[in-house]
């Protein structure tokens, strides 16, 4: 017996036949390409316009951009869980708009112009994709405009003033520095100027009024100021009452209640000569500061008396116990009236006491201590831990500290506050930012972040709806797409199925002789199939010319709307295999029927047939 | 193979035994029996018998493509000398792959109208059997079978574009090209003129004698067979009731040497 293969001639039989009869063989790759070529220009539109809209999107940062539409307060702890979120690409806290203008001057230029200033940090996509590069300290980056404005390239050096008002004065310093590079206009058309986080945060300090030591520019360290609970006012005489009515007038108390020594003492801490009137003054709803104070004792100017501010339930403990210390600021005079010894750190003023005098305390006498430092924790806002130095003693009972020191702890109740023992000053913790600049790390991440924001009450502007509205024809044209993509699959695999399943009733003949020349059932089975994928494999490559020649019609139509390189109806690459095999699978699947009928042909019963 | 291939000390081509095939159709039975039937190598036998008599079913069974209803002994020899494929087993294991391959390897066959493929060229169609055989026929093959039934001209024309005729010699062209041992034909002459029908019997006949090939040729023409066979069988028909006819196939007395 020989070993010969007869199935490696059925392609060949296959074609020959296909070839003999090319005009129904014409008409079905014509059908087939027929329905292939509009799929492929549907599935490439589908694809080319998703893609050129994506890429609009995807190529400029500002879609990717986040941006909050109300300014608050953020603080650095939220900045710090805000970059653990998932799709977060770049963020950096920013300044109030308000303190960000600064004049820019162009080195040898005149003309002074007023710029926005930004904050920037590394990765910023801003500046990375608009063909800048991000800035260290003592440079910057300018958008196109500002570069237009104040006319200046790349390597120039610019002067940037900036200017405050402080106690009615103005004032201003000046940096130099250099621009290393200039952003394209798409960017944005506003002047501004893109500058590390932590020169931008010293500009915002000096507008307030604070020092920036680093740079050598002066103002004020962020001293926290002290406020009160109300003030009491010991008298050797009573008033007369149109002089006790109108003495809280325009001073910001509110009322003005007669007391007695024993409140004055509860107060106070310390008992109170009987044969003083006592006079306490309240201003509900609102802290008493400074200014306050400083009204009444211009009115009380000539007159006899002691003003005495004092502060409620402060939560402390001193030297590990829990004692409130007496708030005292007195002179001699005062003193006299009191019946008590002066404060070293003098009368109570309109400001702090000096030489770190805030943190001094007077130690009981009745309870002698050896120690110079006490230290002392208080509760506010945050934890405040600060020490108390020593500096004489007392004939209280209890340790008698500036009452300015109780009213700047009343303040760290409401504002965050750090003791800087470098300097021995209270001062303002940071309170938080006052906005922030975020970029999704994707168009994709962006309505999730979007919405995440919100859901945390932060009211957030982004192109979300641009994002989505692209998300939502994507879907919506895929569901087209596949719509249409059955409805020519259902199409073609009929043709295809009657096509092969008459072609093999037509040549049962045929196929019953070939069985008589030696070819067994299983290899008569291949002879549909050979035929189904040869036609399918004709009807792509016409369904690609067409489609080749009807793509590039589209994109030529549409070539003004469009940038170099942009394509309304275009395919990638690794679609064309995975369409082409779907297909011929469809093909082979399609002629599994007329392979099973040509299975069931009997030699004998067509050799006779005519 | 072990099981259908066995050695006798001389072969016959072809040899059936107690064969009975019975086809049926709704109420009527038709019941061919065949108490003996052999074909030598190189030998040409001629089946006779009048229309219906069931001449085609028995080509049919020794061509292998219609399964005998009961047989006590069919063989056919095998390539190798004196080895014989026993048929009757291959049918009984329903051995579709063995009957295809021993048709493809020792048969070689002519239709009453030829069966040429119409979609390959002559020459395709001659080529074919010894291809799907797995050998490829020297073109001075084809050349000298074409000259020698006179389709010199015909071979790269596509058989639509023959005579009756032409194609039944290319039939025969194609039967024989692949050196088959044994060529069964079924009325090849039906379709053609008496003058030709004879020559078409007697290309075949000389070929057959010339390639050493075997011969079973179904006829109802007596006069075609006559000084040409070596050996003839007819068929006698019993008509046992309105529905049921029976056929027996028996040696043609008288008829040949
Ligand atoms: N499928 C079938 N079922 C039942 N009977 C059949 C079937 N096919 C053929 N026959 C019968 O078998 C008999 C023999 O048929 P066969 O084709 O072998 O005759 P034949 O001798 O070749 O005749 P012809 O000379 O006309 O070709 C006929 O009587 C026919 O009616
Ligand atoms: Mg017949």
């Amino acid at each position: 017996m020989s070993c010969a293969n007869p199935l490696k001639h059925i392609p060949a039989l296959a074609a020959s036949h296909l070839k003999h009869e090319w005009i129904l063989t014409f008409c079905l790759v014509i059908a087939l390409a027929a329905v292939i070529a509009p799929l492929l220009v549907l599935l490439g539109l589908k694809y080319g316009t998703i893609q050129t809209l994506r890429e609009r999107l995807v190529e400029d940062p500002i879609f990717r951009e986040i941006r909050p539409s109300q300014t608050r307060e953020f603080s650095p702890q939220w900045f710090d869980e805000l970059q653990s979120w998932p799709g977060i690409g770049f963020v950096t806290p920013t300044i109030l708009p308000l303190s960000s203008v600064i004049s820019v001057v162009a080195s040898g230029g005149r003309n002074s112009e007023l710029f926005d200033l930004i904050p920037t940090a590394a990765g910023d996509p801003l500046l990375l994709e608009n063909g800048g590069v991000v800035p260290t300290d003592g440079e910057v980056v300018l958008s196109a405009e500002a570069a237009r404005r104040s006319a200046v390239a790349p390597g120039d050096e610019i002067t940037v003033k900036v200017t405050r008002s402080r106690g009615g004065r103005p004032e201003h310093v000046e940096e130099r520095l250099r621009v290393v590079s200039i952003l394209s206009p798409r960017a944005g058309s506003l002047a501004r100027v893109y500058a590390p986080l932590a020169f931008v945060l010293d500009v915002e300090g000096y507008k307030e009024g604070y020092a920036a030591p680093s740079r050598g520019w002066p103002g004020d360290t962020p001293q926290p100021y002290p406020s009160f609970d109300g003030a009491l006012l010991l008298m050797p005489k009573p008033m007369l009452p149109i002089a006790r009515s109108g003495l809280i007038i325009n001073t910001g108390f509110g009322r003005i209640v007669d007391g007695s020594a024993k409140d004055a003492a509860e107060l106070l801490g310390f008992p109170v000569p009987e044969e003083l009137t006592v006079y306490n003054l309240l201003a509900p709803g609102a802290p008493v500061t400074i200014t306050n104070l400083r009204a009444i004792e211009q009115k009380l100017r000539g007159q006899t008396g002691v003003l005495l501010p004092y502060v409620r339930g402060l939560d402390m403990a001193v030297d590990g116990s829990r004692t409130a210390p007496i708030g005292l600021s007195i002179d001699e005079r005062q003193a006299e009236l009191l019946g008590i010894h002066s404060t070293p750190w003098g009368r109570f003023g309109g400001t702090l006491p000096e030489n770190g005098q805030l943190v001094h305390v007077l130690w009981p006498a009745a309870t002698p201590t050896t120690a110079t430092e006490i230290a002392v924790r208080a509760v506010g806002v945050a934890e405040l831990d600060f020490p108390l130095r020593v500096a004489g003693s007392t004939s209280l009972s209890r340790p008698v500290v500036p009452v300015e020191l109780l009213g700047v702890l009343r303040t760290a109740t409401q504002r965050p506050i750090v003791f800087n023992p470098a300097t021995d000053h209270f001062e303002m913790a940071r309170g938080g930012y006052r906005g922030f600049r975020l970029y999704a790390r994707s168009i994709d991440d962006v309505p999730a972040l979007y919405h995440r924001l919100k859901s945390e009450g932060i009211e957030v502007i982004a192109e979300v709806e641009a994002i989505e509205r692209i998300q939502v024809l994507d879907r919506g044209l895929s569901r087209l797409f596949w719509l249409i993509a059955l409805l020519g699959l259902f199409g073609s695999t009929a043709v295809l199925v009657s096509s092969l399943y008459a072609a093999v009733e037509r040549r049962r003949r045929d196929l019953g002789v070939l069985r008589l020349l030696g070819f067994a059932r299983r290899h008569v089975f291949f002879f549909p199939i050979a035929q189904g994928i040869m036609i399918a494999a004709l009807g792509l490559m016409l369904g690609f010319g067409g489609y080749a020649a009807l793509a590039q019609v589209i994109n030529h139509a549409f070539a003004s709307e469009l940038a170099p390189g942009e394509a309304f109806c275009t395919l990638p690459a690794q679609y064309l295999p995975i369409f082409c095999l779907a297909t011929l699978v469809l093909a082979t699947l399609a002629s599994l029927v007329a392979a099973w009928r040509a299975t069931g042909i009997d030699p004998a019963e067509v050799i006779r047939e005519q | 193979m072990a099981s259908v291939v066995s050695e006798t000390a001389f072969a016959p081509m072809v040899c059936l035994e107690g064969l009975v095939k019975t086809r049926s159709q709704s109420e009527s039975v038709f019941e061919l029996e065949v108490p003996g039937f052999t074909v030598q190598p190189g030998q040409m036998v001629a089946v006779i018998g009048e229309s219906g008599c069931g001449k085609s079913t028995l080509l049919d069974i020794i061509a292998l493509v219609m399964t005998p209803s009961a047989v006590a002994r069919f063989e056919i020899a095998n390539g190798a000398a004196g080895m014989v494929s026993d048929v009757a087993a291959l049918w009984a294991n329903d051995d579709e792959d063995a009957l295809t391959a021993l048709r493809r390897d020792a048969f070689g066959y002519v239709l009453q109208t030829g069966g040429l493929l119409p979609f390959l060229s002559v020459r395709q169609n001659i080529c074919l059997p010894a291809r799907i055989k797995g050998r490829r026929l020297s073109q001075a093959r084809v050349e000298g079978l074409a000259k020698s039934l006179g389709l010199a001209g015909c071979l790269d024309r596509m058989p639509v574009s023959l005579s009756i005729g032409q194609r039944q010699r290319a039939a025969i062209a194609r039967a024989l090209a692949h050196q088959p041992r044994l060529l069964l034909a079924d009325e090849p002459t039906a379709a053609v003129d008496k003058a030709r029908a004879r020559s078409i019997m007697d290309d075949m006949q000389r070929l057959a004698r010339e390639e050493s090939v075997a011969v079973v040729v179904v006829t109802h023409d007596v006069e075609l067979i006559v000084d040409r066979a070596d050996a003839a069988y007819t068929f006698e028909t019993v008509q046992l009731s309105e529905q049921h006819s029976r056929s027996i196939c028996r040696p043609a007395e008288g008829l040949c040497p």
